[in-house]
């Protein structure tokens, strides 16, 4: 049970331990560190507002939306075909079914997006898995069996 | 597990010059925010435990408005991160960096050590 090969053959002498082309950890990195932000803006707006104002409720509904946004965001996009949220498609990598090759759906895009609290939850231990794991997983790509891919070898369909 | 410590991620700056913009932006316009709140750490959130990177929102906004001192006491990579930046940003270095997976790991845990002791953990 292997991903399919990759669709541009990659440069002959290249070798991969795992079996395709996977993203690196600083993209991964880089990806997330851009959607944090992303997601962040309307919420800080909305909580500055409500602090300025004293206006709890205000406070209270910024807060929701920002926990609700981020589940939203998450498993929206990499649930869907391209399995790319904003930062992964700026540094061109994306989110596959490691059986397959093909979308995650939204159930497992869930299931990815509460395993990453638990993989955060030591010392980051269940993200920097990735660095010694055989198919570059971290613990929430194990959980929802995929894996994280370029996309020059692995085009958006 | 051993053979893959001694290995190392393939740091390519041009991967992360959008973050380091996003960073940096970021860091720029929080303070035109009153009262504004840094991004809540899921894990402390939840437990009252910190995580390695809890108190970067407030370093590497310290440390662009020159309030070194207030970043490393928040968390000494703040200013490393907004240097890292300005070097990915205004230099351009086109040489992909070989970074050891020990030295990624050691970070990490020196940075939750000393959260740890922030917050009166250890």
């Amino acid at each position: 049970m292997y991903p399919p090969p990759p669709q541009t053959p990659p440069p002959a002498p290249q070798s991969w331990g795992q079996s395709g082309p996977r993203a690196g950890f600083w993209s991964r990195f880089a990806a997330l560190f851009i959607d944090s932000i992303v997601i962040s803006i309307i919420p800080l707006i909305l909580i500055a507002i409500g602090a300025s104002s004293s206006s709890r409720g205000l406070l209270a509904f910024a807060y929701v939306l920002w926990f609700a946004g981020y589940i939203a965001y998450f498993v929206y996009f990499e649930g869907s075909a391209s399995g790319q949220t904003l930062g992964k498609r700026i540094l061109a990598i994306r989110v596959i079914d490691f059986n397959n090759g093909g979308e995650i759906g939204y159930g497992r895009a869930f299931v990815r997006l509460v395993v990453r609290f638990i993989s955060g939850f030591f010392c980051y231990l269940g993200y920097l898995w990735m660095l010694w794991d055989k198919e570059k997983q971290c613990w929430h790509d194990k959980a929802a069996n995929d894996v994280v891919v370029p996309v020059q070898y692995y085009p958006v369909p | 597990m051993r053979a893959r410590l001694s290995a190392s991620t393939s740091f390519d700056p041009s991967d992360t010059r959008g973050a380091a913009v996003a960073m940096l932006g970021a860091a720029a316009l929080l303070p035109l925010l009153p009262g504004h709140a840094g991004l809540p750490c899921p894990l402390r959130t939840l437990t009252g435990v910190p995580c390695p990177l809890c108190g970067m929102t407030t370093s590497v906004e310290a440390t662009t408005h020159g309030h070194l001192g207030a970043a490393l006491q928040a968390n000494p990579a703040g200013p490393l991160a907004v240097l890292a930046a300005l070097i990915i940003i205004f230099r351009r270095p086109r040489t992909v960096i070989r970074v050891p997976v020990v030295v990624v790991v050691a970070t990490l845990l020196g940075l939750w050590l000393f959260e740890l002791r922030r917050f009166s953990l250890i």
